[in-house]
């Protein structure tokens, strides 16, 4: 391949399927205590024998078609052998010439399109663990709770020209893997490997293997550029190699240098039938995939009148997405979309908790913002009472009448509140007369805080600007 | 005595289950002793199951009969090796399914049979290291056939009614059993179940009965068949009743012998043993001239290529053999390897890992998987208008052992010829004795297309009876 771009990235994603059972046998995949969940077949005994899950397909199919994917007609696994402790048979079971989904994409923010090679599904092997650490300890231990996980390798194109690009991918990946839930991000596991090559060194490929987690793959490979960027700069010719990343001392080392290909020896596995995949089939999961992203995206913007980048930020997270419709079948959209994406993050970033977490629903909020579309509370009071929902549901209207919290705009009372604000700070309002439009702002605050925030802004701008 | 005789006798009393099964233990153990036809004895748990189906009210098709299970079929409990030391110690967590139908019908497993390691042979002679070779029941200076010559050399020798569930992969059932002189039925891919069987080669393994009759065989045949959720190869849907096959004529039946191998390459008394056989029996003469040019070949490939994986589990490390860990992985599971691995194991591991190598693999394995595909074809032909094929089981009766010694690999893989043809096509087909040559059995090989074992049972009970 031809490249002209100053960086080259194309990444292999690992996701594991948050099904029940594992992909050829019915241990379950949710199971606490370490060698708990296997079985003669996850174990790789002598006799046993693979039965495909179908519920596994079904979740590739789904992630294929939502990747914009071709979906084969039939399904073929295939024995890929190499020695290593993590695996229960020395093959594993996975797909070689003919992948369930090829051609498939996502589009970035920019428009620009990253093509998806291939989609297929294969077994997860065994966990290694290395108790204080790989380089410390003397021995190994092995998990066959993980053998047999159904997994869905994704592969790029090297169509990605820097970290940035890499990262916004992989978002709009997860965000789709959410829509669809066959990737539970409390549960499961996604792990990648990058390729990545710089210009300057005629594009000497580096793969970076088993990155677990989107933050790291971003910094993985920022660290790849520099290093081969100063490697060239330095005078070296960069060769070919395989490195591990080490989360910890965030750089990558040299695993092994590739002077070939590994040879896997590839044959069919001969326990597996070919399974046929109907049209019938494909439309069956097409009918159950939910509306993606960017069809919510389109949606938000042209029914809901609300800014693109609103609508992308409520979007990329299908909890607020959810919500945001919810509220906004009885709320002003605009309205809804302000406060879901302002008010409603804030605060869930603020308590450190997601979506997952909260206890009051889509009620609630829907309670509280008719009361602030209709101007009975205001803005300060309804933040306040998002912040007191989060430690447990309560009925707004009713805590709102009980407590008084209704928006003040009885110009009497309020007049009162304006003349001690202005004779007690003479100066500002001098400043204010002078030209100085902040200092308005400032007299509104204190009259906002004296009245607890109950306040009418509109009304108390309209006092102010006729008193001073 | 036939199995169906032996049940009623068993189940009226005539017979007490528990004393024959004391008395076949006592003389298996005679027998073994100089044959070397088990691997593995079950006698714990031949006694423990006796016991339990006494009393039983139930009484299964096989109440007390007496079976013995090639190595490689897994039985729940009992040491299963496949014949090789690097499974020395391995005992299964659970049955295979065709053993477990056997004894749900009340069969008593007596041991596992004696077979070349993991059934890489044709004479049970390339046995793993530090095991036996079984020696033919019918002269102890030659080999049983393999690979399962410990079922077929149990089965002959043993006076009292007994069978042996045995496998095939390119006619590890019927070259021992027509060495041995019983009936060794293979039946089609996928119609009996796999799940259990430690893998040769998966796309060809399959299970099948070696009986002294072919009634037994028939019985045997219906109780193992059948669609298993355990193994996705095993084939929905289809009705076995090859029982009611027996003893119908046979006027119907369009018959044809192939030639290609009554001629050179077979020993003529060998042919004219089989075809004195066939006499007053109408039948045409064809010809299977690409199966008989390249199914050897093709076989080995595929069977060496999916063997190589199979065999990749076996490292040491999670059941069977285990050694002291010293080393790292990659030179533990070598040592572990080198050490436990007979040298025909060896040499199929190297030719199947190097025919699905980068480089190698479309020219060996893709082809070889295309030319299986024209192979079928071929046999899809001639069944198109023929009932049942008739072809000698080995070009040979048993060799004694002094001659197998000079035979190179390639003479020893040759030995195959007429019976890697249906194995390889996944076509039924059944061995039963056609007479004997210097007082050595001759076997005569029924082939069927798919899913027609009832015909080859048709003809086989008709030639077993016929004078």
């Amino acid at each position: 391949m031809k490249f002209t771009t100053d960086i080259v990235i194309g990444l292999e994603i690992h996701v594991e399927l948050n099904t029940d059972t594992k992909l050829f046998c019915g241990c379950t995949t949710k199971a606490d205590l370490p060698n708990t969940a296997c079985c003669p077949i996850c174990l790789g005994h002598p006799g046993s024998k693979p039965v495909l899950n179908k519920k596994c397909v079904d979740f590739a199919i789904m992630l294929g078609l939502a990747l914009n994917c071709q979906i084969s007609k039939e399904l073929i696994f295939s024995r890929k052998s190499y020695f290593y402790p993590d695996m229960a048979r020395n093959y594993q079971i996975t797909q070689f010439e003919l992948p369930l989904c090829s051609d498939g994409y996502i589009i970035l923010d920019s428009g620009k399109k990253i093509r998806i090679t291939r989609a297929h599904l294969e077994e997860d092997p065994a966990a290694l663990v290395h108790h204080g650490g790989i380089t410390d300890s003397n021995y190994v231990l092995v998990d066959y709770n993980r053998s047999g996980h159904a997994l869905c390798e994704i592969v790029t194109e090297p169509d990605m020209q820097s970290p940035e690009e890499a990262r916004e991918f992989l978002n709009k990946l997860l965000t789709i893997l959410q829509y669809i839930k066959v990737f539970d991000p409390n549960m499961n596991i996604i792990k990648a490997d990058a390729n990545i090559s710089i210009k300057e060194s005629g594009y000497v490929r580096s793969e970076v293997k088993n990155i677990t987690g989107f933050k790291d793959i971003e910094r993985a490979l920022f660290f790849e550029v520099q290093r081969q960027k100063k490697a060239v700069e330095n005078g070296e010719t960069l060769i070919m190699d395989t490195r591990a990343w080490d989360s910890e001392k965030g750089m990558t080392t040299r695993l092994r240098v590739k002077e070939q290909e590994q040879d896997y020896g590839y044959i069919l596995d001969p326990d597996l039938v070919i399974t046929d995949i109907t049209d019938e089939w494909i439309s069956s999961i097409k009918e159950k995939i939910p509306e993606l992203p960017s069809a919510k995206i389109e949606k938000f913007i042209k029914k809901y009148q609300l800014k693109e980048e609103d609508a992308k930020i409520i979007a990329q997270d299908l909890a607020l997405a959810e919500m945001l419709e919810k509220i906004a079948a009885k709320v002003d959209p605009v309205l809804s979309a302000k406060w879901v994406r302002r008010e409603l993050v804030r605060v869930l970033n603020y308590n450190k908790i997601t979506m997952q977490d909260i206890k009051f629903d889509h009620t609630h909020l829907i309670e509280l913002l008719l009361m602030v579309q209709k101007r009975v509370i205001t803005d300060e009071t309804a933040k306040r009472l998002i912040e007191k929902l989060v430690d447990g549901p309560f009925n707004v209207r009713e805590y709102v009448q009980k407590e008084g919290l209704m928006a003040v705009s009885d110009t009497g009372e309020l007049e009162k509140i304006c003349k001690e604000v202005i004779s007690e700070n003479a100066k500002v309002v001098e400043d204010y007369k002078s030209g100085n439009e902040k200092s308005f702002n400032f007299l509104v605050g204190q009259v906002m805080r004296k009245s607890q925030g109950k306040a009418s802004p509109d009304v108390v701008n309209e006092l102010l600007k006729k008193m001073v | 005595m036939n199995i169906q005789e032996f049940v009623i006798k068993a189940k009226k009393g005539e017979i007490d289950i528990v004393d024959n099964t004391i008395k076949f233990l006592d003389k298996t153990k005679e027998i073994n002793s100089k044959n070397k036809y088990l691997n593995a004895f079950a006698e714990d748990a031949a006694k423990l199951q006796v016991k339990n189906i006494s009393k039983i009210q139930e009484k299964g098709l096989l109440y007390g009969f007496p079976m013995t299970v090639k190595d490689c079929i897994c039985v729940k409990g009992v040491e299963s090796t496949a014949g090789s030391k690097i499974l020395k110690g391995y005992n299964p967590l659970f049955n295979a399914t065709s053993v477990q139908k056997l004894l749900d019908e009340g069969a008593i497993v007596f041991g596992k049979n004696s077979q070349d390691e993991f059934g890489f042979g044709s004479f049970n002679t390339n046995v793993g290291v530090n095991f036996d070779i079984p020696l033919n029941p019918h002269d102890e200076s030659r080999v049983c056939g393999g690979s399962s010559g410990g079922s077929a050399g149990f089965v002959a020798k043993m006076d009292m009614p007994n069978f042996s569930l045995a496998e095939s992969t390119g006619g590890s059932i019927v070259a021992p059993a027509s060495f041995c002189g019983n009936v060794g039925m293979c039946p089609t891919y996928g119609r009996v179940s796999r799940y259990g069987l430690m893998d040769y080669a998966n796309s060809l393994d399959k299970i099948g009965p070696i009986t002294k009759t072919v009634e037994d065989n028939a019985l045997i045949l219906d109780i193992i068949s059948g669609y298993d959720p355990k193994d996705s190869t095993s084939v929905r849907g289809l009705k076995t009743d090859f029982q009611s096959y027996l003893g119908k004529d046979i006027k119907d039946l369009k018959i044809a012998i192939i030639s290609d191998f009554f001629g050179d390459g077979t020993d003529q008394k060998v042919a004219d043993t089989v075809l004195n056989k066939l006499k007053g029996i109408n039948y045409d003469k064809v010809t299977l001239p690409l199966n008989n040019k390249i199914a050897l070949e093709t076989y080995y490939i595929i069977a060496m290529c999916e063997a190589s994986t199979n065999l990749a589990k076996y490292c040491g490390m999670r059941y069977g053999k285990h050694e002291k860990l010293e080393g790292t992985f990659n030179e533990y599971f070598t040592k572990v390897r080198s050490d436990s691995f007979g040298a025909e194991a060896k040499r199929r591991i190297i030719i199947g890992t190097f025919a699905r190598m980068a480089g190698y693999r479309d020219a060996y394995y893709i082809k070889a998987m295309k030319v299986r595909t024209k192979l079928i074809e071929e046999y899809k032909k001639i069944f198109s208008k023929y009932d049942l094929i008739i072809s000698p089981t080995m070009p040979v009766i048993a060799p004694k052992f002094d001659e197998i010694k000079k035979l190179t690999p390639m003479q020893n893989y040759m030995m195959d010829i007429m019976t890697v043809g249906p194995n390889l096509s996944g076509m039924p087909h059944m061995t039963i004795n056609a007479g004997s040559v210097d007082g050595m059995p001759v076997g005569l090989m029924i082939i069927a297309d798919h899913f027609n074992e009832g015909k080859i049972y048709q003809l086989g009970s008709y030639l077993e009876n016929k004078k």
